[in-house]
């Protein structure tokens, strides 16, 4: 078995050995094309058919490599590859074999497909056209024979409508970004990331894998060829982790721990955020409804005595909404950190500032916009820092949550902060 | 990421008690990572797969969500706000009433400057409590090159203490009469600008 020569990049000549090493017994390089429908189909590999992960030898980690690569069509991966690799046409286009195969489908899907592989993407190299098993989208693979087989279709989670067959094929080769535009949790560049058929590849490789391997990583027992697909995998894994940090809004450390730590920190903020807001939106359109009621009340008060009456017992304006509004929330930046917690109508705030500027002023500016009233104020420097609490209480009548007022807070004193010039530390 | 790559060197070059202490550790973090993503997975509604992939991405989408909907909600509420009919308590009220509560506490207007050491002072102001007025009394400090490196406010009827040590910025000597003059005349523009100020809100 040759090394895979690991490179950040995939080079279209390994591909060349890839398929030497593909070459199956008697194959020819048409063998690349197959679908892989054709190679389940074929007897010879009988062996395969029954999905035996654990008597892995060839075909199998190509099959896996071929799907994984040919699922992976919709990832980040292309553009990650096409920055590093600067792909030849005229390589790929020797890969555009026509397939010799058996069955028409096949045929006509890799023709099918065969229109599409010069887009501007390692697909080619990768034979996309022989994600031909897509025009049956449900072949299964199983990992034990006779286990219930988990269907395998790369774009199911995408909830698209029943495509034809050769229109699975062209969405499957669509290049990253491209994505049905249904989909409207699309994607500008990372986002797309993992709308694609990763669901089905991770759960895939994982099946298809060596029985009795390790989770996440290879050791001594790893075939050089599972580099390729497995690599792409955790490459594909980190994307997604920092895909997840990017939309924390103040991330700690670069770790997966910390990572999914700080996305379940926000998931709680997010969902605390959204309950507050519903429940001053609830009190708004109660207190709009009331003094709506109130004045139509006024106007027909003489006459519609009953009517009011009426009014008032059927009621839908009564607001249940005695609930009591509280919420917590902290922002962190480089030299500020901020708590603000609101309980009711109060609001404290926690301030503490890397000493350069005396924001003071602008905190206090920013309270009266926001139309906190102050009631309370204590802080002082501390060593290199300034630190302030501020107990204030929310004006009648103005609607401000937690989390706009945490992010304006932070916002202004680290504008402040770097608008302010460098200044010596003896500055007294 | 760069965890395995340490691993492998640890493997390769490391002996046999090193592996097993390393074992340990890393056991521990894996524990840790999972207990997280199984926390994570707990919190998200809704789950495709359950492998380890798929939990971030649902993660990613459920958090996309959240963020779409409390935006939506946001706006919502600042176009009520807009259309708000609720009579919000005027300033003019508000100053009534405060001035009214610090008579009853037989609170007084006062302004205190004294010097401590050199260019520190400890400055103690009395001031009726209305919207913005502790603004003002900061923007005063500024003006004075004064630096607030203690400083506490308490309100009470009506009332705002305002007491805090400062320290003269600009390395000016002020006398403490200077300061409380100045003080003291600042106050009261403040207030003759609030009046005015309602005075014109009220002729709208």
């Amino acid at each position: 078995m040759k090394v895979y020569e690991e490179s950040g990049c995939f080079d279209p000549h390994s591909l060349t050995d890839c398929q030497e090493l593909m070459g199956l017994p008697g194959a020819t390089p048409t063998n690349c094309h197959n679908s892989l429908e054709d190679t389940l189909n074929v007897s010879s590999y009988n062996h395969h058919h029954h999905e035996d992960a654990s008597a892995a030898l060839d075909m199998e980690p190509h099959q896996h490599y071929l799907l994984d690569n040919t699922t992976n069509n919709n990832s980040h991966l292309i553009p990650y590859l096409t920055q590093d690799l600067p792909y030849d046409q005229s390589h790929w286009e020797s890969f555009n074999v026509v397939p010799s195969s058996t069955s028409p489908e096949a045929a006509a899907a890799a023709a099918a497909a065969g229109a599409y592989t010069p887009t501007p993407d390692l697909l080619g190299l990768f034979h996309l056209p022989r994600c031909s098993f897509l025009p049956n989208p449900s072949i299964s693979f199983e990992t034990t024979p006779g286990s219930p087989s988990v269907v395998y279709d790369p774009l199911f989670h995408l909830n698209l409508p029943p495509q034809p067959p050769v229109f699975r094929e062209l969405l499957q080769s669509l290049p990253h970004g491209y994505t049905v535009p249904a989909d409207d949790k699309d994607a500008a560049g990372i986002g797309g990331l993992y709308h694609d058929g990763d669901n089905g590849i991770i759960q895939f490789t994982r099946d298809i894998s060596m029985a009795g391997r390790a989770k996440d990583r290879d050791k001594a027992g790893k075939t050089t060829k599972h580099f390729a697909t497995e690599r792409e995998r955790r490459v594909h894994l980190n994307d997604k982790y920092q895909a997840l940090r990017t939309m924390v809004p103040s991330p700690t450390k670069n770790d997966r721990a910390s990572i999914v730590g700080d996305a379940i920190d926000y998931i709680k903020e997010l969902l605390g955020t959204v309950r507050e807001l519903q429940l001053l939106v609830d009190k708004k359109r109660c207190g709009q409804d009331r003094s709506k009621r109130l004045k139509t009340e006024d106007a027909a008060s003489a006459a519609d005595a009953g009517d009011v009456e009426f009014k008032s017992l059927g009621d839908p304006d009564q607001c249940y909404n005695t609930s009591l509004r509280s919420s917590w929330l902290q922002r962190k930046s480089k030299d500020s950190e901020v708590d603000v917690r609101i309980v009711d109508d109060e609001v404290t705030i926690k301030l503490v500032q890397r000493k350069k500027i005396n924001c003071l002023l602008f905190v206090s500016r920013l309270l009266d916009e926001l139309q906190l009233d102050l009631l309370h104020v204590a802080g002082g420097n501390i060593g290199d820092y300034y630190s302030f609490l501020f107990n204030t209480k929310i004006y009648e009548g103005s609607s401000v949550y937690a989390c706009a007022i945490a992010n304006k807070l932070i916002d202004v004193v680290d504008r402040q902060y770097a608008a302010a010039p460098p200044t010596s530390s003896t500055s007294l | 990421m760069g965890r395995r790559k340490l691993e492998d060197d640890d493997d390769n070059n490391n002996s046999k008690e090193f592996k097993s202490k390393n074992l340990q550790a890393e056991r521990r973090r894996r524990q840790k990572l999972s207990d997280r993503l199984l926390t994570l997975r707990s919190l998200v509604p809704i789950i495709t797969n359950m492998n380890k992939a798929t939990i971030i991405d649902d993660a990613i989408t459920y958090i996309q969500e959240l963020q779409k909907t409390s935006q939506v909600l946001s706006e919502q509420l600042l176009e009520m706000e807009g259309s708000s009919e609720e009579s919000v308590m005027p300033m003019k009220l508000e100053i009534a009433v405060a001035q009214h509560d610090m008579k009853k506490c037989g609170i007084k207007e006062e302004v205190k400057v004294s010097n401590i050491d050199g260019n520190k002072f400890l400055i103690k102001i009395i001031v009726e409590k209305k919207r913005g007025c502790f603004t003002q009394l900061i923007e005063a400090m500024n003006y004075l090159g004064f630096e607030l490196s203690e400083t506490n406010v308490t309100t009470f009827s009506g009332a705002m203490l305002f007491s805090s040590c400062v320290h003269g910025k600009y390395g000016d000597t002020l006398m403490v009469e200077h300061i409380e003059e100045l003080l003291s005349e600042m106050m009261r523009s403040m207030k003759t600008s609030s009046q005015s100020a309602i005075e014109l809100g009220n002729t709208n």
